[in-house]
């Protein structure tokens, strides 16, 4: 009788692999598949509940071969499958079946984004106290400070017009209509406000200045990415509106 | 948030995703919501918010599917702590857990995985048991899972494990007769014989789902109604151990929510009659 431990990797192995030596199960190690077949029904079920707009995309057959790979290539590590499917994006960029659909990596990307921010811890928005914040620091200490980004904050970037193809694609939308690819791409940003997920259209200087933000830049090397992406950024604005919309969530002089 | 009231013996429905803004919007007359505990890991957004919500005018319940219980691996410190963070903020009247193992060697399957029945796996399930009640701090029930396979060398059957792992840790059962039908039918024991094995103090729960017959292979969907021989185990079940909170599961290809309440009457009428039967 095998210990407990080689037991359950033994049981492992022949679910993972159904060519591995056999599993000493009663009637058979046949009935293995069915637990093969219920996993695979969980993992397509959970993905196709944070990636609705890649499943329209591709069709139920298409998805679900795409997350069969998908798992055998990024097992789950955690009892909790709501945290799984990260790695989509970045699969389905080399999945070569999804090559004809080069947008279908940043859909992957963006609907991620949109349900981590769901997940983000709940923050009170301040916008009153980051303006106060802000309104203390001595001039010649501006360009050190740190500003930091809400919890829920995602960037997203894509060459391609992912907001649009998303949006045609929710759920009251008939598919029907004709998004071309050539349009032109999106630099977005995810966040959660009061009413559930806002998705905001970024200028390139507003979207280095955020992306500078995210990584922990100072506050002058974020404007000196900004200005770079873009030699109109207005700094006064952008700090007016992403603070007011609570995407600026606090202010670090040190 | 106080304590949440105690999960009264009445029947009730597992609240899924599809349901929530149904059940806020139309505060339907149910005793109680039960809901799986990792569906509300996130430290915030809006499901946690509306599951704070419904916990305000129901008592709750907190059904984890993840713990992995019965595995080899280290225990997942970070989500028994997301459990308990979970359970700090909405103080559910009960927390349950499965009798089973999920994953191993690093690989989750995201599935009930069955325990052998052998004298090693109870050691080892019952002192995960009791370090997973030290690290919460209180009690939590265990499900017994559905089956497919069993392994040979046994020393005891499935109903003794369960018994023994109750009286051993102290922790509470949470019977699910739609479970122990399917595994009577596909490993061919006696379903009565199994819940007279059980201590009926320990049952704090009943579960009823529906099941699909895939040849003579009983499989565990949660994806039909309640079947006719389930209801009648469940019958013979109150009568033996007593009314207990009675939960309707349904998890693939959920219907209406009307569905789910008139199978949740239908278990509410059983609980009783049977009770009346027996008293």
């Amino acid at each position: 009788m095998p210990s407990l431990r080689d037991l359950q990797l033994q049981f492992a192995a022949a679910l993972a692999e159904p060519a591995s030596p056999r599993c000493a199960v009663t009637p058979g190690d046949d009935r293995l598949a069915i637990y093969r077949v219920n996993a695979r029904a969980n993992y397509r079920n959970a993905l196709a509940a944070t990636h609705p707009v890649v499943k329209r995309l591709t069709g139920e057959p298409f998805f679900n071969a795409a997350v069969d790979e998908f798992v055998a290539a990024h097992p789950p590590v955690s009892g909790d499958l709501n945290i799984y499917g990260g790695h989509l994006a970045g699969f389905l960029e080399h999945y070569a079946p999804a090559a004809k659909l080069p947008y279908l990596p940043d859909v992957a990307r963006l609907e991620w984004a949109i349900d981590d921010a769901n997940r983000a811890t709940d923050v009170p928005r301040v916008p009153d106290a980051v303006l106060a914040a802000l309104s203390i620091v001595a001039p010649e200490r501006m360009p050190n400070v740190l500003l930091v980004l809400d919890v829920s904050c995602r960037l997203v970037a894509s060459e391609f017009p992912i907001l649009r193809i998303w949006r045609a694609n929710q759920p009251d939308r008939s598919g029907a209509e004709r998004v071309e690819l050539d349009e032109g791409g999106i630099l977005l940003l995810v966040r959660r406000d009061a009413d559930g997920v806002a998705l905001e259209s970024l200028s390139a200087g507003e979207h280095a200045w955020l992306a500078a933000l995210a990584r922990g830049s100072t506050l002058g090397a974020a404007i000196g990415a900004a200005l770079a992406a873009e030699s109109a950024f207005d700094l006064g604005a952008a700090l007016r509106a992403h603070i007011a919309a609570g995407t600026v969530a606090a202010v670090v002089d040190r | 948030m106080s304590r949440s009231p105690s999960l009264p013996a009445a029947a009730a429905v597992g609240l899924r995703a599809p349901h929530v803004r149904e059940v806020l919007a139309t505060r339907p007359a149910l005793p109680w919501f039960e809901v799986h505990s990792e569906n509300y890991f996130a430290d915030g957004g809006p499901a946690l918010a509306a599951l704070v919500r419904i916990r305000a005018e129901y008592p709750l319940s907190l059904h984890g599917v993840g713990m992995s219980l019965g595995s080899t691996d280290p225990l997942d410190r970070d989500h028994v702590g997301k459990l308990k963070r979970l359970i700090a903020r909405v103080e559910p009247a009960q927390v349950s857990e499965h009798l089973c193992w999920s994953g191993v060697g690093g690989r989750s399957f995201n599935d009930l995985l069955p325990l052998p029945y052998t004298e090693e796996a109870l050691d080892h399930v019952c002192a995960r048991i009791a370090r997973v009640q030290d690290l919460l701090g209180r009690e939590i029930a265990v499900e017994n899972v559905s089956a497919y396979v069993a392994f040979p060398d046994a020393a005891m059957t499935e109903a003794q494990f369960v018994a023994r792992v109750a009286r051993r840790t102290g922790c509470k059962l949470l019977l699910d007769v739609n479970n122990v039908h399917v595994n009577a039918s596909n490993h061919g024991f006696d379903a009565d014989d199994y819940i007279a094995a059980i201590p009926c103090d320990a049952v704090t729960e009943y579960h009823l789902a529906g099941f699909d017959a895939k040849g003579a292979q009983l499989i565990d969907t949660h994806g039909a109604p309640v079947a006719p021989e389930v209801w009648a185990l469940f019958m013979r079940t109150v009568a033996r151990i007593g009314p207990r909170p009675t939960l309707i599961e349904w998890d693939t290809d959920i219907p209406a929510f009307a569905v789910l309440e008139a199978e949740a009457r239908t278990a509410q009428r059983i609980l009783e009659t049977a009770h009346a039967v027996a008293a």
